[in-house]
């Protein structure tokens, strides 16, 4: 009889990781019918990187993925997608170092392949939804409308990463672990003696691995270019010339260590100037301000002009209150109370007061 | 849980014959190292000499011509380095110095990979043209060979487009100068008939897992006299020519599908009736699909087709899930984001690469797993087709 119900089926995307593995786990408990894809990003044969630690579908990373399927009794594909994350994730990650911005390289990965490439796999392979092992939820409003709504673990939680997804295929995605703290998911691998179950989180930029996003730079981008990035460091508002720079790619807004140059009061770099290359470099106070433009916006839920939102302006941000404008090219964002570091190349994220994620875009210099 | 799926795939590998599912319970008593002396060393010995001598009478050799090893990429890279140490300048055998090669540029892997690294050590190496039709430029091997030239390495058929290539007449070209010739016989072997006396050929390589037998064993074939250095030095093995003990499960395995060998010709006919109405089929019901290679010699189990409009990799995943095992020239996940270098070779675009299906039969394929493939084939096009024309006419 069981055959004759047709199950819904599920592309879940399986990075290698505990969460993921465990996504996919779930949703197999749940009685879907569960296809398990990984994405091959990058060719980390050329990367000098610990595989496995701390990595995003590296080969290793495959391998267990492919583990955990088998285990799972599920059938899991690795789909080539290297083209296409040069295209939208690598190359855009170092135009914006060039350009004096902080890049976020894992909102391009879910705009464009995650909850893009994936999707049409999804109805290609005729399944009628995407889940993914990120830390976030999805709810019905009053109006039945699906939304997207952060984790139950406020420290894990990845909504900030997912403000591009288009809002009409939140209907088509399951986030099965998040309703789940970080620990419960850990549990539940072990229980389910997933080999995965004692990795160790991912940390950072995936193809960047250990050795820092500077060395990647070095080593993708050609030496005649990288040395068109030297300038001075500027003393914000004396203009005084601190000292020369070796990249204005080297810096980023807030940072007070390894700035090149020793001084007997701690400095932090304000703003980085892609036009003269001048890092401008001052005392901590001129960090925060209480205004901030972001620009190409995506918005998965309607608010009101001039609607206070709880809005993050990085990953690791609480999120603070603003005052949201629409502006010409965006919004602009007022904020109660002034804010540190505010820093272009990263996203501002929009949520209700209740945790409802309602979009956000990018931050402008 | 799940039923077996339609096999499709018989280029990358065969299933093992029922012959030899049935022998290896017994076989796997065969434990002996036929090196040694004692009783237990007598029945892996039968089964190396038996083996051999079986294939050198099928072969039209000398059973002391023929080598077993670990299979094809063992014996392709052994010939290669073997030719080019014997001929490089500075060699130790007082040998006129030969430093150039002339390679097709369809061959597999373990010739090409080997042929790259010969240059690294100095070697010239011409890669031989092939056409969008799947013919070698012929013209090319006449203009490049010289007194300097020492292997011609064409291989018998090619794995994805299926086509044959005119090896006596490589071996005529080569003999006027006194050039050493190599076929790689993998797809070859089992689909049709040939001998290594016939092709005229110095060197041949033969895998067993193509055709029924077990994986890791094969057999290269070295014509008396022709230079011939140990890959693997090591004991006695092979008249110590490849050193390590024999394996001798897989040789047997191959033994067994030797005394299969009269079948070919009957299986060969049958196969092409079956993949001919596949092709005429699929060109008849799919709008926009073409045969690569059509117009030339083909191995009679061989389709490589370029569906327009649909990604080789979806379309392999998507028949996977619906239980057919096909291959794809597409980039897949192989670590390199660049589709198939035979198809982007013979003059096919990367985009028409990337719409690539190959579908390859075997001596176990049905008609009634055909007409199943077919219908499956033709919903599934349709299907990623109609997704695709949503999501320009979207975008």
């Amino acid at each position: 009889m069981i055959d004759q119900i047709k199950r819904k089926k599920v592309l879940v995307a399986m990075s290698g990781g505990v969460d993921s593995s465990v996504a996919a786990a779930l949703l197999k408990d749940q009685g879907y019918e569960v296809v398990g894809a990984t994405m091959q990003v990058w060719d980390y044969t050329q990367c000098d990187i610990t595989e496995g630690n701390g990595t995003c579908c590296s080969s290793l990373d495959v391998d267990d993925a492919r583990s955990v399927a088998d285990n799972l009794e599920i059938p899991f594909y690795v789909l080539n997608c290297e083209a296409k994350f040069k295209a939208s994730v690598i190359d855009p990650f170092i135009n914006a170092y060039l350009n004096g911005q902080t890049p976020l390289p894992c909102v391009n990965c879910n705009t464009y392949l995650k909850f893009d490439h994936l999707v049409k796999k999804m109805k290609e392979l005729e399944c009628d939804y995407l889940a993914t092992g990120h830390y976030a939820q999805i709810v019905q409003n009053a109006h039945g409308q699906y939304q997207i709504k952060t984790s139950e673990d406020d420290w894990k939680d990845q909504t900030y990463f997912l403000f591009t997804i288009q809002p009409e295929i939140v209907e088509k995605l399951i986030f099965p672990i998040g309703h789940l703290k970080k620990a419960d998911v850990r549990k539940i691998a072990e229980d389910k003696k997933l080999v995965v179950a004692q990795k160790k989180d991912s940390q950072g930029i995936c193809f960047v691995g250990n050795k820092g996003y500077d060395q990647f730079l070095t080593e993708h981008v050609s030496q005649n270019i990288l040395k068109t990035k030297k300038g001075y460091l500027k003393r914000y508002p004396s203009n005084e010339i601190m000292a020369k720079h070796e990249g204005i790619h080297l810096y980023t807004i807030g940072q007070s260590k390894g700035l090149g140059m020793t001084y007997h009061e701690k400095l932090f770099v304000l703003k980085i100037d892609p036009l003269d290359n001048t890092v401008w470099v001052g005392e901590e106070k001129y960090l925060y301000h209480d205004e901030v433009d972001v620009v190409e916006p995506h918005i998965l839920s309607d608010f009101n002009n001039g609607d206070t939102l709880n809005v993050k302006i990085r990953y690791q941000h609480k999120g603070s209150l603003a005052q949201v404008f629409k502006t010409e090219a965006g919004y602009k964002l007022k904020f109660n109370e002034p804010q540190r570091a505010i820093t272009p190349g990263q996203a501002a994220v929009f949520y209700t007061q209740d945790k409802v994620l309602l979009g956000g875009g990018w931050i402008k210099i | 849980m799940q039923k077996d799926p339609i096999y499709l795939d018989f280029n990358a590998t065969t299933p093992l014959a029922s012959e030899v599912l049935q022998k290896m319970p017994e076989l796997l008593h065969y434990w002996g190292n036929p090196s040694s002396i004692h009783l237990l060393s007598r029945s892996p010995k039968t089964i190396l000499r038996e083996t051999r001598k079986i294939l050198a009478d099928y072969l039209k050799c000398s059973s002391l011509e023929l080598i077993f090893n670990s299979g094809a990429s063992e014996g392709n890279n052994t010939v290669l380095k073997s030719v080019w140490n014997a001929y490089r300048p500075g060699n130790s055998f007082q040998n006129e110095i030969k430093n150039e090669f002339i390679i097709s540029s369809v061959e597999h892997p373990s010739v090409i990979k080997t042929a790259e690294y010969l240059i690294s050590e100095g070697a010239l190496v011409h890669f031989v043209p092939v056409s969008r039709n799947g013919e070698l430029d012929l013209k090319f091997i006449e203009q490049k060979i010289s007194s300097k030239t020492a292997l011609i390495s064409c291989m018998f058929a090619n794995n994805e487009t299926g086509t044959v290539f005119p090896i006596k007449k490589i071996v005529e070209l080569a003999q006027s100068k006194n050039i050493l010739v190599h076929s790689d016989c993998v797809q070859a072997f089992g689909k049709t008939n040939f001998d290594v006396n016939d092709l005229g050929v110095d060197y041949a390589t033969i895998s067993a897992h193509k055709f029924y037998a077990l994986k890791g064993c094969g057999v290269l074939y070295v014509k008396k006299g022709s230079p011939y250095i140990n890959l693997v030095h090591g004991g006695g093995q092979e008249r110590a020519r490849r050193g390590g003990t024999e394996n001798i499960l897989g040789i047997a395995s191959l033994g067994v599908m030797l005394n299969k060998l009269s079948q070919i010709n009957a299986k060969e006919i049958e196969l092409k009736r079956m993949r001919d109405y596949l092709e005429f089929e699929i060109i008849k019901t799919i709008p926009s699909v073409r045969v690569n290679c059509i117009e030339c010699p083909r191995l009679t189990n061989t389709s490589s087709l370029i569906i327009s409009g649909v990604d080789g990799e979806t379309l392999l995943v998507s028949l996977d899930l619906k239980g057919f095992a096909v291959s794809t020239g597409a980039a897949c996940s192989s670590g390199s984001p660049e589709p198939s270098p035979v198809l982007l070779a013979i003059g096919l675009s990367k985009q028409e690469a990337q719409n690539s299906l190959r579908v390859s039969l075997g001596w176990s394929t049905t008609q009634q797993q055909v007409d199943l493939f077919l219908l499956t084939l033709k919903d599934t096009v349709e299907r990623l087709r109609k997704i695709n024309q949503t999501e320009t006419f979207s975008s």
